[in-house]
């Protein structure tokens, strides 16, 4: 292809040098005239350092026409991932619709304005655990960053109030951040893994539980990421311990969510594109209650739900965090892709300009010589 | 008439079939619980569930929760359930031997009560194991 190339280009020039000299015509066939410069004096010379210019950039295009393919891929990977995890917080709702149902029968049966269960024991705060969920991998845009400023930013409020404060920190990146500052005193490091399961809910769980048990800490709040669609998640801060009997999220501005009310995030295609839907669900709760009659004292039953409660809260940001995290990963290795496609074009147009320019300076060369000779 | 039993965990439905008879450790004892029993709320403790299929005893390993009996239909929900048979028996081994040294070295009141869960909780995973 290049000989033919060479040929036609042979014919043109011989046209149309005797009508313009070679400088124009060079410049005419090359719209970039500063590579030109060097190779028209010192042509021999020249011929090696745009040689080696063409293998780096050929090497360079190779390489990130690599580094698309696993973007790509780790993209696909991350959204297969979502599909898991959504189904993840599927599998989990019998449990919590379930115990829903149960808690709010136990109130409906119960004058639980004068229930003393230690978990929902409000006492005065004078020091708080904060849960911070971060995700173990990195290339996941600013994910990590946005929950660990958060985390930071609530550290200083509690420092503010005169509060003092400790930090149970799950996940690899969060754990390695509070590693570096010793300055903020961490309790527990804990790993989520790939697929947050009760087991690591349960750790978090019991070492939650036993801190604000002990009255070490008077107040629990959870910071995660909620997954609100696949571009955008939010850091929130809920507040743990001490549980309302009732079983109502409440964060720390106060604004409290029924337990009842659930979302749900689907991964579904919207256009062609994937997109996020959250839905939002109502529990049904009966109106009449089947006349349940307790075992033991309704305190006692209590005392075994409200752990039961806690552990599904726990599981559900961690499962929020994870599918937060992976969206953040899908977005960010889809522009990765995006900036390497662009990249290998601008780098291609490069390439082929000098290819081109190196071509025609060797026909120039030959056609000089042949004058030279005749 | 049989039995509906669910266990449920936070993450997944552990069993949802028929029975015929299951013996449930509670917090006030172990009861048995018959088709037509009558319906009743209990805590359930750390402990063994044991299930009955057509003669044959199935335990299950239970780590505390919640059970509502109702018209035939059992519901327990509970942190976390593992059936005998997906127990590793050394692994729960060497759990309980990790649980109980953890006990001994455990210092001040909120160590203490960590370390006694995690023992109870992997006492009762050694003991589904050996039980039938």
């Amino acid at each position: 292809m290049a000989c033919t190339n060479l040929t036609t280009m042979w014919v043109s020039s011989k046209t149309s040098l005797s009508d313009s000299s070679s400088w124009s015509f060079r410049s005419v066939l090359n719209p970039l005239p500063l590579p030109n410069h060097n190779s028209s004096p010192l042509r021999s010379s020249s011929v090696s350092p745009i040689q080696s210019s063409l293998r780096e950039l050929r090497d360079r295009i190779d390489s990130v026409k690599n580094t698309q393919k696993i973007t790509e891929a780790m993209k696909l990977v991350a959204a297969a991932k979502v599909r898991r995890a959504q189904e993840a917080v599927v599998n989990g709702r019998p449990f919590s619709e379930t115990l829903v149902e149960v808690l709010y029968n136990i109130n409906e049966q119960l004058q639980t304005d004068d229930i003393d269960v230690p978990l929902t024991k409000i006492r005065p705060v004078k020091k708080v655990a904060l849960v911070v969920v971060t995700g173990d991998r990195g290339l996941c845009g600013g994910f990590n960053n946005f929950i660990i400023k958060k985390a930071e930013a609530r550290i200083k409020e509690l420092q503010g109030l005169g509060l003092d404060y400790t930090v149970i920190s799950v996940g690899k990146k969060g754990n390695s951040y509070f590693l570096r500052r010793p300055y903020i005193p961490v309790d527990r490091y804990l790993e989520a893994g790939t697929l947050p399961t009760a087991k690591e809910a349960q750790a978090v769980a019991d070492d939650v539980f036993s801190l604000f048990i002990s009255e070490e800490v008077d107040k629990v709040e959870l910071l995660y990421t909620k997954f609100v669609s696949l571009v955008k998640s939010e850091p929130v801060i809920h507040t743990l311990l001490p549980l309302s009997p009732k079983g109502e999220i409440c964060d720390i501005n106060g604004n409290c969510v029924d337990a009842a009310e659930d979302e749900l995030f689907r991964l579904t295609t919207k256009e062609g594109k994937l997109t996020v839907e959250r839905e939002t669900f109502r529990t049904p709760t009966a109106d009449f209650s089947p006349i349940l009659q307790f075992e033991q004292d309704p305190v006692q039953i209590l005392d075994a739900l409200l752990p039961l409660y806690l552990n599904s809260q726990i599981l559900r940001a961690l499962q929020e965090s994870l599918a937060s995290e992976l969206a953040a990963r899908m977005s960010a290795m889809s522009s990765a892709s995006d900036n390497a496609s662009d990249l290998k074009k601008s780098l291609s147009m490069v390439y082929n300009r000098k290819r081109q320019a190196k071509i025609t300076g060797e026909i120039l060369e030959i056609v000089a010589g042949a004058n030279a000779q005749a | 008439m049989t039995l509906n039993l669910c266990v449920l965990t936070p993450n997944r439905i552990v069993w949802d079939s028929e029975v015929k008879e299951i013996i449930l450790s509670t917090n006030s004892g172990q009861i048995g619980v018959l088709p037509n029993h009558a319906p009743i709320a209990t805590a359930v403790d750390i402990g063994i569930l044991k299930i009955r299929l057509n003669n044959q005893w199935l335990t299950m390993a239970l780590m505390g929760g919640f059970a509502r009996i109702g018209n035939n239909e059992i519901t327990i929900l509970v942190n976390d359930a593992e059936k005998n048979s997906d127990i590793d028996p050394q692994e729960a081994q060497q759990t309980l031997e990790i649980a109980e040294a953890n006990l001994r070295k455990a210092e001040g009141k909120r160590q203490t009560i960590e370390a006694n869960l995690a023992l109870r909780r992997a006492r009762t995973r050694v003991e589904a194991l050996n039980t039938i």
